[in-house]
C-alpha cells in the first residue's frame, strides 16, 4: 500500500515498491494452482509443514508416545518413516524461497513485528502466537488450511471445501472486531 | 492423457526426486504469487475482516477460478481423467465446518494463515515465525486431544458441486466470483476510499475471459460424455472379432461372472489352492497395514508388468478397499487377453463384513452352519498374519470388523446370542467409538483406582459383587435374576456395547464377562491392555462420576448353558472324551499347597496354570501362540474341555481363551471349583503331577 510509506522518507533506491495488482497476482497463483494439478495430481498445500513439523518434533521429544499416538503415530509416523520426507515439505521450501524472491525483487524484506503504530509488539506477538495455536489445530482437524482446503478444495467444487471456507471467513468476520486495535495506527 | 505423480502412484505411495523437485518449484511460483499479492504483510491480510483491503477476496477468487477452469475445460476435451489423476479432497462436514470455525478464529486473531505466514516468514516478519511457532504447538496439542474430535471425523465422503452438474456449479460460481470483484471494489471505496480498480480496463477484460470460459466449459459435454462419444465411434469401425471380446467382456460383467464373493475367496485361501493369485491392488501403507494371507502387493500402474513376468495362468484375484478400481483394472487386462482375472465382491471390505464380523455382531441371524462358517475363517484369518508391533494382528483385524458391524448395524438391536464377538477391543478402536451412544465401559479395578481416574464415562463395579453364596456354595456366580439388577444398577441396555477395562488383572474382566454371558449379552469385548494400556497411550482419562440412567434389564429366559456343578464332572470322569483342565499354579495341583478342606485336584485333570495364557506384563498372549499352545492339550475344537481352580476365578479366564479367543466349541466352567469339590467328602481327590 503506498499510505505505509509517506513517512520517514527513504531515499529512492531503498523505498519499497509497492506490491503487484492483485488479480495479476491471482491469475499467477491459479497458475501455480493449475500447473500442481496437472504435475503433482493434488492442488497445493501449507499447514502440511508446520503440522509434520509437530510430530517430528513430538516424536523427538517423547518417541514412544508420539508413535502410539491416533494422529501423528498413525498417519504420519508408521513403519518409523521420517514425517517430512513428503512433497509439501518441499512445496513450502518452495514457498519460502518464492516469496523472499519476490520480496528482494520489491525492496520489502525487513525484519519487523507487523502491527498497528500504537499496538505493543509484545501484544501483537500473542495475538499470533495463539491464533497460530488454533490455526494449528484447525488445520489438522480439517485436513488443510486457506490452501489445501479453500483454495484446492474450491477449485475442485469439493462440499466440505467450499463450506469450510464459508465458515473461515464467517467466523473470522465475527472475531475480527474484538482485535482491531492490533492494526490502529 | 496427461499422467500426473499422484495417478502414477509417485506422489505419496513412492515419491521420487522428481516428485520434490516439482513441488518444490511449483512452490516457488506459489510464493511468489503470494508475496507479489501483498500477502507477506498481516495487516494486509487481516484487511478483508475490515472491508478495507479486499486483496484476499480478489487474490482467492481469480486463482480459485483459473484453476478450476483450467482443470474443468482440459477434462472436457479429454486430456485428463478427474476421476484417476487427481486427488479430489474427500468431504467430511462436521470437521471441516468446526475446523473452518476454529481456523477463522484463528485467522482474524493471527493476521495469518499457514501459507502466509512462511511467505511472512521469508520477509523478516517476526509475527509469522511466532504464528508458525503456533500452529506446530496446536498440531501437537490436536495429537494430544485426538479423542475429543473422534464425533467429528465421520466417514469421508466424495461430495462435488452441492448435487449440481460440475460445468453448472463451475459457471456459476465464475458468475458469483465477478460479482464478488465488483462489490469488493465498491465496499473498498465505501470503506476506506480504495477500490481503485472498480472501472479498470483489467478487471473488465478479466471478467469478460472468465465468464467466456465458464461458458465454453458449461456448453462442452463433460468428460465421461466426451469418452463414450470416441468409443461408439470407434466401435462402429471397430473389428468383428473385437467387437465380439467386448461383448463377452460386458456379458461377463453382466452375469457378475467377473467376480468371486468373499466366502469363495476365503474357502479357496483356506483350502490353499494353488492355481489362485491373490494381488492386493491398494498404496503400500495399506498392504503393510494389513492385508489377505498370501496376497502379493501390486499397485494399478505394475500389473501389467507383474502380470507378464509372473506367467501366472491360474485364477487372479485383485482386490482393493472396494472395487472400483480392480473394477477397472479387470476391464484393461480382459482387453488385454486376460481371461482369468476375478474380482472380490465389494472388496476387502466386504470380506471384512461377510467372513470376518463376528456373528453376534451382524444385524441378521445366522445359522448353525453359517455361524460355524464364520469362526472357522475367523480363527483361520486372525491367527495367520505375524503379529504387529503395537498389539496383535488378531485385534487389528477383529477391530477393523467391529469397526465394520457398527458401521453396518449402527443401531440395530442385536438380538442373537452367539458366543463369538470381537472380544478383544483395543484401546484405539475404543477411542474412537467413545461417542457411541451405545457404548458402555464397565471398571473392574479397584475402587481406589477408579476414583483417581477412568476411562471417560467409565462405571464402576466390584467384581466381587456378582459372586455370592448360592446352594451352601460359597462364592459362585450370582443367578441371573440378581445379575439383571446389578446390570440395570450400571445402566447397561441389552443392546449395548459393553467394553470392560481390566485394569492389571485380565481375569477380573473375564470374570465380570461370565455375567454377560450368563444374561445372555450378545455385545462385549476386554480392552485388550486394559487401563494401563490406556493411560500409557496418552488417552483421555477422567475422575468425574459419569452420569447413569437405571435401565431395566430382561431377564433371560433360562440360565447359561456353559456352567456345571460337581455332579456334572463325576458323571463323566474317566470318560475319556472330556479334557479336564485345572488352572490353578502347579503347587496346588499336586497338593503342595493347599488352603481347603483336601489338597490335590480332580482325577484326570490336567494342569495348565492360567498365568501360563498371559504374557510378562500380565496381557493375554496373541491367538496365534495360544492356539499352538492349547493344540498340545486338547485335541480338536469339538472335544468337550471343563476349566476349574479355586473358586472359578483364573478358570474364567482359560473359559474367555479357550471359547472366546480360540473358538473351542464345548466348554464348560465349573464355577464351585476346587474350594467346592474338596469340601464333598465322597468326590475323589488326588495328589502328585498325574
Amino acid at each position: 500500500m503506498r499510505d505505509s510509506v509517506e513517512t520517514p522518507r527513504l531515499p529512492a533506491a531503498q523505498e519499497p515498491r509497492p506490491y503487484g495488482n492483485p488479480y495479476v497476482a491471482g491469475l499467477l497463483l491459479g497458475a501455480a494452482l493449475l500447473a500442481s494439478f496437472l504435475v503433482l495430481g493434488a492442488g497445493l498445500g501449507a499447514s502440511s509443514t508446520p503440522i509434520r513439523c509437530g510430530a517430528w518434533i513430538e516424536s523427538l521429544v517423547v518417541p514412544g508416545r508420539t508413535q502410539q499416538s491416533t494422529y501423528f503415530g498413525d498417519k504420519y509416523l508408521a513403519d518409523g518413516s521420517n514425517p517430512l520426507r513428503y512433497y509439501l515439505t518441499y512445496m513450502s521450501l518452495g514457498v519460502l524461497l518464492g516469496g523472499l524472491l519476490s520480496g528482494v525483487l520489491g525492496r520489502r524484506v525487513k525484519v519487523t513485528v507487523e502491527r498497528g503504530a500504537k499496538y505493543p509488539a509484545a501484544r501483537r506477538l500473542v495475538l499470533a502466537l495463539i491464533g497460530g495455536v488454533l490455526i494449528g489445530y484447525a488445520s489438522a482437524l480439517a485436513s488443510g488450511c486457506t490452501s489445501g482446503q479453500a483454495l484446492t478444495g474450491g477449485a475442485l467444487l469439493a462440499n466440505g471445501s467450499i463450506v469450510f471456507m464459508l465458515s473461515v471467513f464467517g467466523a473470522g468476520y465475527a472475531t475480527a472486531y474484538f482485535v482491531r486495535k492490533q492494526w490502529h495506527d | 492423457m496427461i499422467n500426473t505423480f499422484y495417478g502414477l502412484g509417485k506422489l505419496v505411495t513412492a515419491p521420487t526426486p522428481a516428485t520434490f523437485l516439482a513441488a518444490l518449484l511449483i512452490g516457488l511460483a506459489f510464493g511468489f504469487a503470494l508475496e507479489y499479492a501483498g500477502f507477506s504483510s498481516s495487516k494486509k491480510l487481516a484487511g478483508i475482516f475490515y472491508f478495507r483491503d479486499m486483496t484476499v477476496l480478489r487474490v482467492m477468487f481469480t486463482a480459485m477460478i483459473t484453476a478450476m477452469l483450467g482443470l474443468s475445460l482440459l477434462a472436457a476435451l479429454g486430456w485428463i481423467d478427474l476421476g484417476s489423476q487427481i486427488y479430489l479432497l474427500p468431504t467430511v462436514y462436521g470437521a471441516q465446518i468446526v475446523g473452518g470455525l476454529i481456523f477463522g478464529v484463528g485467522f482474524a486473531l493471527s493476521g495469518w494463515c499457514p501459507g502466509t505466514g512462511i511467505v511472512g516468514l521469508a520477509l523478516g516478519k517476526l509475527d509469522a515465525l511466532v504464528f508458525l511457532v503456533g500452529v506446530t504447538m496446536g498440531a501437537v496439542l490436536f495429537n494430544e486431544t485426538y479423542g475429543w474430535t473422534a464425533g467429528l471425523r465421520t466417514e469421508p465422503q466424495e461430495l462435488f458441486a452441492f448435487g449440481l452438474q460440475r460445468s453448472t456449479f463451475a459457471l456459476l460460481l465464475t458468475l458469483v466470483g465477478i460479482v464478488a470483484f465488483h462489490l469488493a471494489e465498491w465496499a473498498e471505496r465505501i470503506a476506506a476510499g480504495g477500490g481503485r480498480y472498480l472501472h479498470s480496463t483489467l478487471l473488465r477484460g478479466l471478467s469478460v475471459v472468465l465468464a467466456i470460459v465458464a461458458v465454453i466449459v458449461f456448453v462442452l459435454p463433460s468428460g465421461p460424455q466426451a469418452t463414450e462419444f470416441a468409443t461408439a465411434a470407434e466401435a462402429s469401425s471397430a473389428s468383428p472379432a473385437l467387437m465380439r471380446d467386448q461383448q463377452l467382456l460386458l456379458q461377463e460383467v453382466a452375469s457378475a461372472a467377473d467376480h468371486m464373493d468373499p466366502p469363495e475367496l476365503a474357502d479357496a485361501l483356506m483350502r490353499g489352492d494353488k492355481d489362485l493369485l491373490v494381488i492386493d491392488v491398494r498404496p503400500a501403507d495399506e498392504y503393510e497395514a494389513n492385508h489377505l494371507p498370501g496376497a502379493v502387493n501390486v499397485q494399478l500402474p505394475g500389473l501389467i508388468d507383474y502380470l507378464a513376468s509372473s506367467g501366472h495362468t491360474g485364477r487372479i484375484v485383485l482386490y482393493s478397499n472396494g472395487m472400483t478400481h480392480p473394477a477397472q483394472a479387470r476391464d484393461a487386462l480382459v482387453r488385454l487377453g486376460y481371461r482369468n482375472v476375478y474380482l472380490l465382491t465389494d472388496g476387502l471390505r466386504g470380506f471384512l463384513d461377510q467372513c470376518l464380523m463376528p456373528a453376534s455382531l451382524r444385524s441378521y441371524p445366522l445359522s448353525d452352519g453359517e455361524a460355524q462358517r464364520v469362526r472357522q475363517w475367523r480363527s483361520f484369518f486372525a491367527a495367520e498374519e505375524v503379529p504387529a508391533p503395537v498389539g496383535s494382528s488378531t485385534e487389528k483385524l477383529a477391530s477393523d470388523a467391529a469397526a465394520a458391524a457398527e458401521q453396518a448395524s449402527s443401531d440395530q438391536a442385536v438380538t442373537i446370542a452367539e458366543n463369538d464377538a470381537p472380544r478383544l477391543v483395543s484401546t484405539r478402536w475404543l477411542s474412537e467409538h467413545l461417542q457411541d451412544p451405545d457404548l458402555r465401559i464397565i471398571d473392574c479395578r479397584t475402587h481406589a483406582d477408579y476414583t483417581q481416574g477412568h476411562l471417560p464415562g467409565a462405571v464402576y463395579l466390584n467384581f466381587e459383587s456378582i459372586r455370592g453364596s448360592v446352594n451352601g456354595i460359597p462364592s459362585v456366580l450370582l443367578p441371573g435374576d440378581l445379575l439383571v439388577q446389578q446390570l440395570s444398577l450400571l445402566g447397561v441396555r441389552p443392546d449395548d456395547m459393553v467394553v470392560l477395562d481390566p485394569g492389571e488383572n485380565v481375569r477380573d474382566a473375564t470374570l465380570v464377562s461370565m455375567m454377560l454371558q450368563r444374561v445372555g449379552h450378545a455385545r462385549w469385548g476386554i480392552m485388550h491392555g486394559g487401563f494401563p494400556k490406556w493411560s500409557g497411550e496418552g488417552r483421555r482419562v477422567e475422575a468425574t462420576i459419569p452420569t447413569v440412567a437405571r435401565t431395566d434389564y430382561p431377564l433371560p429366559p433360562r440360565g447359561d448353558v456353559f456352567t456345571v456343578d460337581a455332579q456334572h464332572i463325576a458323571q463323566r470322569l474317566g470318560d475319556g472324551k472330556t479334557v479336564l483342565l485345572d488352572t490353578r499354579p502347579t503347587e496346588n495341583f499336586t497338593g503342595e499347597e493347599s488352603s481347603e478342606m483336601r489338597p490335590g485336584h480332580i482325577p484326570g485333570a490336567v494342569n495348565r496354570a492360567f498365568k501360563r495364557d498371559l504374557d510378562a506384563a500380565g496381557n493375554l498372549k496373541p491367538a496365534a501362540e495360544l492356539a499352538a499352545e492349547y493344540q498340545q492339550l486338547i485335541p480338536s475344537l469339538e472335544t468337550p474341555v471343563i476349566v476349574y481352580c479355586r473358586t472359578g476365578h483364573q478358570a474364567s479366564l482359560t473359559y474367555f481363551v479357550l471359547h472366546e479367543m480360540l473358538g473351542y466349541q464345548d466348554v464348560r466352567w465349573y464355577d464351585g471349583s476346587w474350594s467346592d469339590w474338596a469340601a464333598r467328602s465322597d468326590l475323589p481327590a488326588v495328589t502328585g503331577d498325574q
